[in-house]
């Protein structure tokens, strides 16, 4: 009997195995479908939440009213309906490469990527196919050919280029500022160490020190790596990050009494991976000084058209689940994008004859202008070799437990390849 | 003279045999004949799984030899890996080597490697090993980022498709052939290694190393035979793998693949070729399953809750085989096929 049942598990299991590995019917109603991979396993796992959240928020609005923002006059096609497909990639390449075959078998126009491990392994795949995908992982190896992967703010050296041309102009040393990389053990943290970028603070007038680097999520204080910045007499020290890996980072420099306002002055200025609206309600003042370059305004900021958008979204879709991480906004960036895509290329071909690399070509490649009502630090535009969606990288400071936006300053583009 | 019933080994090379009967060499033709016919009944979404499941089981028979064959316990296999996709990365990207010299060398470097970082195997053993391989994994990719020049660091190498003359195995279908030629070609290798002095010392060494030690088998040379062997297999998945991604980066060859490679073996069952085969086909396909079931789940529980049934499933199915069944699917099998082999005369154990 024992064995029957074991039997009869293994052959349900198998059914459900091989049933799940053929293609759906796609397209059986006049749908299509938005999203892609997503990390809801792993260090982006709050990040990605609060993505998924906006896609789902944004499809339904878009499905309700046809409308593609409250800013915004344009339609989406009346008969055509949104849906929101999604697979968990762990943030692990492998996964990501079954995930994408999985979803473009059920007709996936677009995709979406989650992460540095996912672009690197899909950029050249999606290029190929056609793909057009936003990307929430910004890293200057997007800028390397193909360039089908996406970005709604400025890739890494461009957030802290932007740093760099704040920090130098309100320096009133004698000396040259002693700049140094205090970055995440990962291929995101490690891609701001390119030529470019050196040359850069170079040309700003920094003295390169060296770098250091730190967990992705540090397990002890990265003591080691803090003091070396103190014994190297560092002025600024810049670098991707995320809040788990940002906070205990910052934490233990207060300890160690190193701040712009604490015994031992230097400045920590990071990539918009490590969003102030996150790390500020978590730090308080304790993380006062602490930069950050390329990241969105803080949900609580009903005076952007956008952040009230979604607001109401969440309101009127789960007013009980509210989502307060402020990557709720970077998933609304992208749904908008991916939905404007599709719209565009929809105007130039009927839904039944859709590719996607029609999509790319006559969707991605079109946006000019994307207004985001102010989510993004300008309106966003794409084309062909034009990646990065911004002209200008917002940079914010978190002063007496409060964000405070220190200004905007141009997209340098110093990654060129 | 009576009649003759079963099958009979009558000489060492009869009982040596892995094919013994007419059955045994029909079932293997028609395995084949489905394997390689599969790109024509098959979409590209289940042939790239399938490649992907191809490429884990060139790596797990690595694993399998040192750790299940050898006792040498690695949790830095994926470091191994890497260094083979790095040197076919390198060669065919930065020297213009073609991809079928640069894949033997792959395997060669990463077997180099894997001598290297043998070494404390003579000194150390069991929990000391493990944290000296877990060591080599991230010396391996520090090495990697800080080489700039040579890897493309943080930012990669973009890695071309093998070709055959002027063909680029670009197609799904392609690479699968490919990958399963080089994945047959690994088992049966795996299947030979197992059946030679050195496989026979390996076993000796696992078992209890001292003894081994005291009826003469050198533990120093084939305890880095074992790294040297297993680490060849790792490099040529690895090197398989990025050239699969058209693309290669550290990124693509986390820790934690290290430790799921790991639980293919225990699922599978260590010290077994067919094992290491099953162990990675059923990881590999439940991870797809956990995948899909994911989203649907998700409509019921929170999109994240949902999405952690991969990692609880992963976890619990190897908790499950180490106390169930410690000896493995490739133990199942061998007991699934005495049990036809008797039939109809079987019985209870």
């Amino acid at each position: 009997m024992a064995k029957s049942k074991l039997a009869l598990a293994a052959l349900v299991i198998t059914i459900l195995v091989a049933s799940s590995l053929f293609p759906a019917s796609a397209n059986a109603a006049k749908t299509l479908y938005i999203g892609g991979t997503m990390s809801l396993t792993g260090p982006y796992a709050e990040d990605t939440a609060a993505v998924l959240a906006a896609y789902e928020d944004y499809a339904k609005y878009v499905n309700e009213t046809k409308r593609m923002a409250p800013w915004r006059n344009e339609k989406f096609p009346a008969n055509i309906t949104l849906e929101v497909l999604w697979r968990d990639d762990e943030l692990k390449a492998a996964k990501a490469l079954t995930i994408y075959e999985e979803l473009k078998a059920k007709g996936m126009l677009l995709y979406r990527i989650s992460g540095t491990p996912v672009a690197l392994a899909l950029k050249d795949r999606l290029n190929e196919d056609g793909f057009g995908a936003p990307s929430m992982g910004g890293g200057p190896y997007l800028i390397t050919p193909p360039g089908t992967i996406f970005t709604y703010y400025p890739i890494w050296t461009d957030d802290l280029a932007a740093i760099a041309d704040w920090f130098i102009g309100q320096w009133k040393g004698t000396r040259k500022p002693r700049v140094a990389y205090l970055t995440n053990d990962s291929g995101g943290g490690r891609s701001i160490e390119v030529p470019e970028m050196g040359a850069y603070l170079k040309k700003l007038g920094y003295e390169f020190v060296g770098s250091q680097i730190v967990p992705l999520v540090p397990t002890t204080p990265p003591t080691t790596q803090l003091m070396w910045l103190k014994e190297n007499k560092v002025d600024l020290a810049l670098g991707v990050m995320i809040n788990a890996g940002a906070q205990p980072t910052i934490k233990e420099a207060v300890r160690l009494g190193m701040g712009p306002h604490l015994d031992y002055k230097i400045t920590f200025g990071m990539t918009a991976s490590s969003p102030l609206p996150v790390f500020a309600p978590a730090m308080g003042e304790v993380g006062n000084g602490f930069v950050v370059a390329g990241s969105f305004p803080p949900l609580d900021d009903i005076s952007i058209p956008g952040i009230k958008f979604c607001n109401e979204l969440q309101k009127k879709y789960h007013p009980s689940k509210w989502v307060g991480h402020i990557q709720y906004v970077a998933g609304m960036l992208e749904a908008m994008t991916q939905v404007e895509a599709l719209r565009l290329a929809l105007q130039k071909m009927p839904f039944e004859k859709l590719t996607p690399r029609q999509v790319l070509e006559d969707g991605f490649y079109k946006i000019r202008n994307l207004d985001t009502g102010d989510l993004s630090a300008t309106p966003l535009t794409y084309g062909p070799g034009k990646i990065e969606g911004v002209d200008a990288v917002r940079v914010d400071q978190l002063q007496k437990g409060k964000i405070i936006k220190l200004g905007v300053w141009p997209c340098r583009h110093i990654y060129k390849r | 003279m009576g009649l003759r019933c079963g099958t009979f080994r009558e000489n060492y090379a009869q009982d040596m045999a892995i094919f013994r009967t007419r059955l045994h060499w029909g079932v293997l033709f028609a395995f084949l004949i489905f394997l390689f016919t599969c790109p024509l009944f098959f979409s590209d979404r289940i042939l790239t799984v399938m490649t992907m499941i191809g490429i884990a089981i060139i790596s797990v028979h690595g694993l399998n030899i040192l750790t299940g064959y050898c006792g040498q316990i690695s949790i830095g296999h994926v470091g191994f890996m890497a260094v083979g996709a790095y040197t076919s990365a390198i060669l065919t990207a930065k020297l213009g080597w073609s991809f079928w010299p640069a894949l033997p060398c792959a395997g060669l470097v990463a077997g180099i490697a894997g001598l290297i970082f043998g070494l404390p195997s003579l000194k150390i053993k069991g929990f000391y090993l493990i944290m000296a391989t877990i060591a080599a994994h991230f010396i391996i990719i520090w090495l990697i980022l800080q080489l700039y020049n040579v890897t493309g660091g943080p930012d990669g190498l973009a890695v071309l498709k093998p070709k055959i003359g002027s063909f680029a195995l670009n197609s799904k279908a392609s690479y699968f052939y490919l990958v399963m030629a080089i994945a047959c070609l690994a088992t049966s290798l795996a299947i030979n290694i197992v059946r030679t002095r050195a496989g026979r010392a390996f076993v000796a060494i696992r078992d209890n190393d001292l003894a081994a030690e005291v009826m003469g088998i050198n533990l120093w040379s084939y305890k880095l035979q074992a790294f040297f062997i297993g680490c060849v297999y790792a490099g040529v998945a690895g090197a398989l793998l990025v050239h699969y991604y058209g693309f290669a980066s550290v990124d693509q060859f986390p820790f934690m693949d290290s430790v799921w490679y790991l639980g293919m073996l225990i699922v599978g069952g260590m010290g077994s070729t067919a094992g290491a085969i099953f162990g990675a086909v059923s990881l590999k396909l439940l991870d797809e399953l956990v995948t899909i079931v994911g989203p649907v789940l998700s409509k019921i529980v929170a999109a994240q809750a949902a999405a952690s049934l991969a990692l609880i499933t992963r976890g619990l199915v190897i908790i499950l085989f180490l106390i169930f069944e410690p000896r493995g699917l490739g133990h199942r099998w061998g007991m699934i096929k005495a049990y036809f082999r008797l039939w109809p005369f079987s019985h209870e154990e």
